[in-house]
């Protein structure tokens, strides 16, 4: 098979696994991204594909073949990193030509392939320049440049946007997928924006404590994640997560928590079991006082981008994020707010995992 | 304003007084007679005089009691001799093994490095009896490999300390990203590594070099008079008949001047920071 | 009145090598209110913040407290209590120690105990307090370093940085508690940021700087409605403001040379180049004179952003509600005329806004 595949890589640091166990397939012109908290092992992972982690254990395999026991220069791969790792003593061009050189290209065509690609990144005027006259908008553009120059079967990118202002940023991700598209390269791109995520994977794969804890197209991640773990890193403001003990009801479960009263499409087994309910803060809206709706007082007004998130507190002390849109009601005032039950999400509180609709269990059991 | 002004100038005028007036007396020495130098009270009004020049380089030193033959030109061409191949050995073994300690974590690493370290706290007059005695079995005593051997000692502590310094201050992800594009890693070393580090090692090379050059101790003991640098061949400027304050200035004059003329080409490299705009600003 | 910049100055350097970090910043801060300073890195809001705090002198002007002129006193003369960016915790101190050390002396030990639990369990490190800061993660140690700025009595705060390091878990819950504290006990704050989704969540008004000259400062609100130039009007807003170059005819202006769009009561003469901005929030898509072809539709879960290739250049619009429309498709678009914001094509001042003259 085509693209990168890569199977079982364990990573120790002295006794801390780092890995434990991740298999990954990404095929090319696709682009998937790995998305976890910090610590959780996905620059280690992007390393050890790329060859620069001698102690992890698995197996890489690229366009079929296992690349396992090749050194990085064998391997065929693109990365860019974080930091940009540009060639401080060399200009721009030469910086984007390494690739190039390292093959053995005629000078001719080096320059050719370097100018067109600089073309595409809008680099072209600053290629004499060396790294330390470059903005970090360029920067971040001739390392791109030098990862994608060589036209390598399978690209790394770890967080390549992070170190780049907001405006620069959402710019490259507008840019990024077509350019990563027309690549036919196997991507793998490492973010902490789950925004970036959903906006640049085809689909996504959450790394948690050393192993991959979903993988799938990034609307399924959002709406029904495997985990309330899953669940709490996407989003912002994160998911609501309120303990609960839901009893059986003739649709599904009744949960109640905080006030909000919900009835939900979710497997029965889960009655009478600690739970978690999750509501996401855009799912939360202000509502007529009624005995589904949550009686709450307003701490604070947060507003972020268009919608307003508010800091709610429950009587118990339980506090509630809502994401609202329009006005604001004032602190200290109490507010009914109702959520949207048919995007609430229950977890079994022990072991994280959410408990799927009643739909798919009777699919099932027909 | 002005009076502020007025005051640093004074200031700083001491301040370069202080520090210079020894060299400048040296360098006045170096054209007087003995007896100019010896006269008191001191005075700077003399008929320079290029004797104790022309007495260094022929090799004749006339004293009160006759023609004395020194070579310390000899001695000059010793010392030069002994610190470069000191410091390019030092240069050749320190700085792979500099980038070692930096870049790979191994068993008893620190420790290694530690006791490379250790080398420079031991008191050179402790070692040398030992050492004196080993190398006369070994058949070392009194050739320039032995002192070369010996001189690692001071130069290459220094070297492997310094440019680790340097190896570890740049992100090993630009010689990854180096590697990634396919090259070697040796190639990774030497074009990405090496040039990085270059300030330190031209730093770390000037300073051991200078270390090297001032010894005293290792060539007074283990080299006999056609073997020994400057320093020691200074010593043949006290003679039975007194002491040739005119040459011995003179030649202070002649040694500064290789190590000066180093110091004053290396500054570039040393005020050059590469690294600068590497990564992320 | 409490905080007020008087024509402030800063100037490092001296003769043809003199730079100016800060130039002729004036702005007064209510007391109870609090101004975030916003802007990218070396736009001079950190040297504001310094001289307020009196690390640096004052070049020219004078900077007031309360009515105090404090810009000629020592720092620890000033009344001001300061959260760094680099934390500056005491490193042999615990956490509760640091928050406390600046309370120890006037306070008894139990009211200083109080005091530190208390703001410790508003921002999550009640769990902590016994540990030393080397064996805190940045987050804890950012948290602990805004607890001791909060926990002292001062006339005002100074934030520096105070929350880009939060775990992205807590940043919400914590800025709401946060900014509900500093209301609660009225107290006055200037928090310093690169960051606009903080600046926007905590302050009431913002100084927008950049290349050390203030280039606003007023509410989100104004910032986001009327922003005074076009750097303010693509500095703020994510994602940023769209902005094609039009030209004046009509009743209206061209944009990219071929679709116009009528804007009754221009106030503007024919043939007259400006810079038109449109937030990609108030796009409207499926409607309106205007014709793209779709590049991207993308569902962030709670927004989707769709781009649009128009005119040579790609415009943002930005939905609550999933837009059903694919990759390559044709799609019409348009704005209403008091969504437009009309800037100078060569100085970049804002000309008009929306529907007014």
């Amino acid at each position: 098979m085509t693209g990168l595949k890569v199977a079982a890589i364990h990573a120790r640091f002295g006794r801390h696994e780092v890995l434990r166990g991740v298999d990954l397939a990404v095929a090319p012109g696709e682009t998937l991204v790995l998305f976890g908290p910090s610590g959780a092992g996905k620059t280690v992972l992007l390393r050890a594909i790329a060859g620069l982690e001698p102690g992890a254990l698995g197996q890489v395999v690229i366009d079929g073949q296992d690349v396992s026991a090749r050194g990085p220069e064998a391997r065929n791969i693109g990365m860019a990193f974080q930091n940009f790792a540009l060639y401080p003593h060399m200009s721009a061009r030469d910086n984007i030509a390494s690739p190039l050189v390292a093959r053995g290209l005629q000078a001719d065509e080096i320059a050719a392939r370097v100018a067109e690609i600089a073309k595409l990144l809008r680099i072209g005027h600053v290629l004499s320049h060396p790294p330390r006259a470059l903005s970090n908008g360029q920067k971040q553009r001739t390392a791109l440049a030098r990862a994608l120059v060589g036209r390598p079967r399978v690209l790394l990118l770890d967080d390549p946007l992070r170190n780049v202002d907001a405006k620069l940023r959402y710019e490259m991700r507008l840019e990024l997928p077509r350019l990563l598209r027309e690549s036919q390269a196997a991507t793998l791109y490492v973010t902490q924006d789950y925004r970036e995520a959903m906006a640049l994977g085809d689909r996504v794969a959450v790394l948690r404590a050393g192993r991959i804890e979903q993988c799938d197209a990034s609307e399924t991640v959002y709406d029904r994640p495997a985990t309330a773990a899953v669940a709490r890193l996407f989003g912002d403001p994160p998911v609501n997560l309120l303990a609960c003990r839901p009893v059986a009801d003739p649709a599904g479960l009744r949960a109640e928590a905080a006030g909000f009263r919900l009835v939900l499409d979710a497997s029965a087994e889960a009655a009478g079991q600690e739970c978690l309910l999750g509501l996401r803060p855009e799912t939360l809206s202000l509502a007529a006082a009624g005995p589904d709706a949550a009686r709450l007082e307003v701490i604070a007004t947060t507003p972020l981008h268009e919608r307003l998130v508010v800091l709610l507190r429950a009587g118990d002390g339980t506090e509630i994020v809502a994401s609202l849109l329009g006005a604001a009601p004032p602190p200290g005032a109490q507010v009914a707010v109702a959520a949207d039950a048919a995007a609430a999400l229950l977890f079994d509180a022990a072991s994280g995992a959410r408990i799927p609709a009643r739909r798919v269990m009777a699919g099932k059991a027909a | 304003m002005a009076l502020h002004k007025l005051l640093r100038a004074a200031a700083l005028t001491l301040v370069l007084l202080f520090f210079l007036f020894p060299i400048f007396w040296i360098v006045v020495m170096s054209f007087q007679t003995n007896e100019e130098i010896l006269r008191l009270p001191p005075s700077l009004v003399f008929a320079p005089t290029l004797a104790n020049y022309t007495a260094l380089i022929s090799g004749h030193l006339q004293t009160a009691s006759g023609i004395l033959d020194i070579t310390f030109l000899h001695n000059l061409w010793n010392s030069i001799l002994l610190s470069t191949c000191s410091v390019l050995l030092a240069l050749v073994l320190g700085v792979p093994a500099a980038y070692a300690f930096a870049r790979f974590r191994f068993r008893l690493g620190e420790d290694i490095a530690f006791t490379m370290l250790s080398f420079r706290f031991a008191p050179p007059l402790l070692v040398l009896l030992p050492l004196s005695l080993y190398f006369q079995d070994l058949g070392l005593n009194d050739t320039y490999i032995g002192l070369i051997w010996i001189y690692q000692l001071i130069c290459l502590p220094l070297i492997l300390w310094i440019v680790r310094g340097y190896f570890e201050d740049a992100s090993p992800d630009i010689e990854y990203a180096y590697r990634i594009d396919g090259h070697s890693w040796w190639r990774a070393f030497t074009r990405i590594a090496i040039p990085l580090a270059g300030p330190g090692i031209a730093a770390a090379g000037l300073l051991s070099f200078i270390f090297a050059w001032n010894n005293f101790v290792f060539a007074l003991i283990l080299a006999s008079a056609d073997k020994q640098p400057v320093t020691v061949g200074a010593l043949a400027f006290v003679t039975a008949s007194g002491i040739q304050y005119g040459q011995i200035a003179a030649a202070i004059v002649l040694s500064i001047l290789p190590t000066l003329a180093l110091a004053l080409y290396a500054q570039r490299w040393l005020v050059e920071g590469l690294s600068l705009g590497a990564v992320k600003g | 009145m409490s905080l007020v910049l008087d024509h402030v100055s800063k100037v490092y350097g001296r003769g043809a090598i003199a730079v100016r970090a800060v130039q002729d910043m004036s702005f007064a801060m209510e007391a109870g209110e609090i101004v975030a300073l916003l802007g990218s890195s070396g736009c001079g809001k950190t040297s504001t913040l310094r001289m307020v705090a009196g690390f640096e002198s004052v070049t020219e002007g004078a900077i007031t407290l309360a009515g105090r002129r404090i810009d000629t006193l020592e720092p620890a003369s000033r009344g001001v209590a300061m959260a760094f960016e680099g934390y500056a915790l005491y490193p042999p101190l615990t956490v509760a120690e640091n928050i406390g050390f600046g309370l120890a002396r006037r306070n008894g030990r139990d009211e200083v105990d109080r005091k530190v639990r208390e703001i410790a369990e508003l921002l999550e490190i009640g769990d902590i307090l016994e540990r030393r800061p080397s064996r805190l993660s940045g987050g804890q140690q950012q948290r602990a370093s805004l607890a001791r700025a909060l926990a002292r009595e001062a006339d005002l705060y100074l934030l520096d940085e105070p929350m880009g390091q939060l775990e992205p878990q807590l940043r919400a819950i914590l800025r709401g508690r946060v900014k509900a504290l500093i209301k609660e006990r009225h107290l006055t704050a200037v928090l310093v940021t690169h960051d606009q989704t903080e600046a926007n969540a905590m302050a009431d008004r913002i100084a927008v700087m950049e290349g050390g000259v203030l280039q606003q400062f007023g509410s989100p609100d104004a910032l986001r409605d009327h922003p005074e130039n076009l750097f303010v009007a693509t500095f703020i807003g994510e994602p940023p403001m769209n902005v094609l170059t039009a030209e004046r005819c009509g009743d209206g202006v061209a944009l990219g040379g071929a679709a116009a769009v009528a804007f009754p009561g221009l106030a503007l003469p024919p043939g007259r180049r400006v810079m038109l901005g449109i937030r990609p929030h108030r796009l409207r898509l499926g409607e309106g004179a205007l014709a793209g072809t779709i590049v991207s539709n993308q569902w962030l879960g709670d927004q989707a952003h769709v781009v649009i290739a128009f005119a040579d250049q790609l415009l943002v619009a930005v939905s609550h509600h999933k837009v059903a429309v694919r990759v390559e498709e044709k799609i019409a678009f348009g704005f209403a005329p008091e969504d437009a914001h009309f800037f100078d094509a060569a100085t970049g001042a804002a000309l008009r806004h929306g529907g007014e003259g």
